[in-house]
């Protein structure tokens, strides 16, 4: 599932991050790598997407978060 | 030597320790060949002087922009002594990053674990002493608003200059490949072990949060907050403001009467009494309206409201291709464009930085929602006046578009944009006393250079339109603007309102001045510019006169060519200094000038069918 299409509230994981090194480095600095557990705290349209991710409340891309592959935990 | 690199990620509160360990004793230049600025310093400490070299701000050290590399290449190079890496201890995994990126330099450093007041606040607990026996280095705990804690830093800064510390241990890769991302927070995992407590607790939003983030309710709230910000900035400078204004006619008269009793050339009086007390009350208001908004909005950001506003905006401001944070420096710019250029301080890289200047530059600013209107009302009925200022805020987003379109692809690439992200940190109590000096030292700053740009900018003009008869046909202005008319026809503009259009380039507040010395011309050019709020005129003889002599098209064509125009001489001088590229600053006035010109030739033009 694409990151953008969690509903606010989902506690998911990371599972793949697509892009070119630039776009991984920079996502790799703000905490987001492959693995890494969070929770998506608000998701609204045309709003970059809110997420709870290694203690640090982070609003990201909503284009970026199309890039980020995530499973949401059982 | 005794040389500290500051490092760590842009809301690590790095420029904060800097400006507290350095104050006024910093230097402001380039790095080689760059135009990312750079920051250095000194502080006496135990009789020893040091040297602080404030690193660019960035994420990493992988190379992601010119920030990283200078940063890179700079502690590479071996020239600091010692490298003060600052992580944020309320998010202490995810800032540890910049830690273990720096790790593979192998460099003597220290480490700062900085907020430990919001750490505290949120109820985390951190064993610094273990964090040191795993890293090797020692570890600070620290809060950089608090000016208690530095005569501790100060200590350990003279301490390990003398037996400096190295990481104890590296991220490495478990497969003998390059160093992951994840090797280098597997790396933090290790080192934070027993440290703090990593509580994988569900994250619940402040009541106020969950307001400040819902999609129309949270706008509403911000441009309510950036109201209040304003307010108080107002309150906060209006009593400089006033101060500076009694100077010109305090100044003045006693200046011109002691320099005629001496019977010095008429020149040098009018360069003494007039220029000089002048440029010390433009130099006072602007300094006083910069510390009014750079308190009100530096209180914004130090609670974290700040960074809750930019994400309200950054879905609308990336279309631009800014971010977020380019919200605050582009409202402030409706105040006062000075106030916006070094409100752009906050964006993350110079690219960014300098497109959001060429962005605010469109905002008008205060004093041609003062100055406008007024013109329009002389030519218009109050309903097209309305209109007129309608018409100004929508080629102000019509413009903001050109300027992002034309200057966007070169300054903030598509690739740069990708991950573009802030944090938002938890709402938090303010430190004034912090506040309060950031504010002084970039007031006291602009006063500085408001003193030098404004002084020459006035000797210039001075020289332009001084005429030793005191009539107008015998000055510099007149002879070339009579000249260049036939060219500023095109445009729609005559001789007289291209001067008008010149002086607002010079200040938006002189234009009627300006405009009243030449139409009626009771007092001289000269007088009008300079004492732009003191001059008396007589509003219906210079309605009367306009109205004779400039056509209602003409009219509209100036309004427009004059807040489209450049902004003031010290917004200009404002963003060469924040930007350090004259090539960029002559490059953007430029498109606004001709752009200005042009707009006025398309509105003249198509307003003369109609009117």
């Amino acid at each position: 599932m694409k990151l953008n299409e969690l509903a606010a509230g989902t506690n998911a994981r990371v599972k793949t991050l697509q892009g070119d090194a630039h776009f991984l480095n920079r996502t790799a600095s703000i905490g987001l790598t492959e693995g890494v557990p969070f929770q998506v705290v608000r998701n609204d349209r045309n709003m970059p997407m809110l997420l709870y991710v290694r203690e640090t409340l982070l609003a990201l891309n909503r284009a970026d978060c199309e890039r980020i592959e995530a499973e949401v935990k059982a | 030597m005794n040389r500290i690199a500051l490092l760590g990620q842009p809301n690590s509160g790095k420029s904060t320790v800097f400006n507290q360990l350095t104050g006024s004793r910093q230097h402001v230049g380039n790095w080689p060949g760059k135009t990312v600025e750079k920051k250095d310093g000194t502080y006496t400490w135990n009789g020893q002087t040091y040297t602080v070299t404030d690193l660019p701000g960035s994420y990493g050290l992988s190379g992601n922009s010119d920030e990283e590399v200078i940063t890179e290449n700079y502690i590479k190079s071996g020239e600091a002594d010692l490298v003060c890496v600052l992580v944020d201890a309320s998010q202490l995994q995810r800032s540890m990053y910049m830690l273990a990126e720096f790790a593979e330099l192998d460099t003597p450093a220290v480490l700062l674990l900085n907020m430990m007041d919001v750490a505290k606040m949120q109820n985390k607990e951190i064993n610094a002493e273990l964090l040191q026996e795993h890293l090797g280095i020692p570890v600070l705990p620290f809060t950089a608003a608090e000016n208690k804690d530095y005569d501790a830093l100060k200590t350990l800064f003279e301490k390990e200059l003398a037996s400096p510390h190295k990481l104890a241990s590296v991220p490495v890769s478990a497969d003998g490949a390059e160093v992951s991302a994840q090797d280098k927070y597997d790396w933090i995992d290790r080192m934070l072990a027993g440290v703090s407590e990593q509580r994988n607790t569900v994250y619940v939003m402040s009541k106020l949060d969950q307001k400040m983030t819902r999609p129309v309710l949270g706008k509403l709230i911000s441009l309510g907050f950036v109201l209040l910000a304003f307010i108080a900035a107002f309150i906060i400078c209006m009593p400089f403001m006033l101060i500076g204004s009694m100077i010109p006619p305090l100044l003045n008269p006693p200046i011109a009467n002691f320099l005629n009793s001496l019977h010095v050339h008429p020149w040098a009086v009018s360069v003494f009494s007039l220029i000089i007390p002048n440029t010390l009350y433009f130099s006072i208001s602007m300094e006083a309206f910069v510390f009014g908004v750079s308190t009100a909005f530096g209180y914004l950001e130090e609670i974290g409201m700040l960074a809750r506003i930019a994400y309200q905006f950054d879905g609308i401001l990336s279309k631009l291709g800014l971010q977020g944070k380019a919200v605050a420096p582009i409202l402030m710019g409706f105040g006062c464009t000075i106030g916006g250029t070094t409100g752009t301080r906050v964006m993350d890289n110079w690219g960014q930085k300098m497109l959001a200047m060429a962005v605010v530059w469109a905002v008008p600013c205060g004093s041609i929602w003062a100055v406008m209107p007024v013109i329009s009302g002389m030519f218009f009925p109050a309903w097209g006046t309305v209109l007129v200022c309608l018409g100004i805020l929508l080629y102000m987003l019509v413009m903001m578009w050109i300027v992002a379109k034309v200057f966007g692809p070169k300054l903030s690439p598509e690739s740069a944009r990708a991950g573009m992200v802030m944090e938002l940190p938890p709402v938090h109590k303010a430190h004034w006393g912090h506040i309060l000096k950031e504010a002084l030292y970039k007031a006291w700053d602009i006063f500085n250079r408001a003193l030098r740009t404004v002084s020459l900018i006035s000797l210039i003009f001075w020289a332009l339109s001084y005429s030793s008869s005191g009539a107008l046909e015998a000055s510099l202005l007149y002879r070339i603007g009579t000249a260049i008319e036939p060219v500023t026809k095109i445009f729609g503009l005559g001789w007289r309102t291209f001067m008008g259009f010149l002086s607002s380039a010079f200040a938006k507040e002189a234009v009627l001045g300006v405009l009243n010395a030449i139409f009626v011309g009771q007092s001289s050019v000269l007088d009008a510019t300079f004492n732009a709020k003191t001059v008396t005129m007589d509003a219906a003889a210079l309605t009367g006169m306009m109205l004779q002599n400039v056509s209602k098209a003409e009219a509209l064509a100036f309004i427009f060519a004059c807040t489209f125009n450049v902004p003031c001489v010290m917004a200009l001088s404002t963003t060469y200094r924040e930007s350090h590229s004259l090539k960029w600053t002559a490059r953007v006035a430029g498109f606004y000038i001709g752009g200005a010109l042009i707009l006025s030739g398309i509105v003249y033009h198509i307003a003369s069918l109609f009117m």
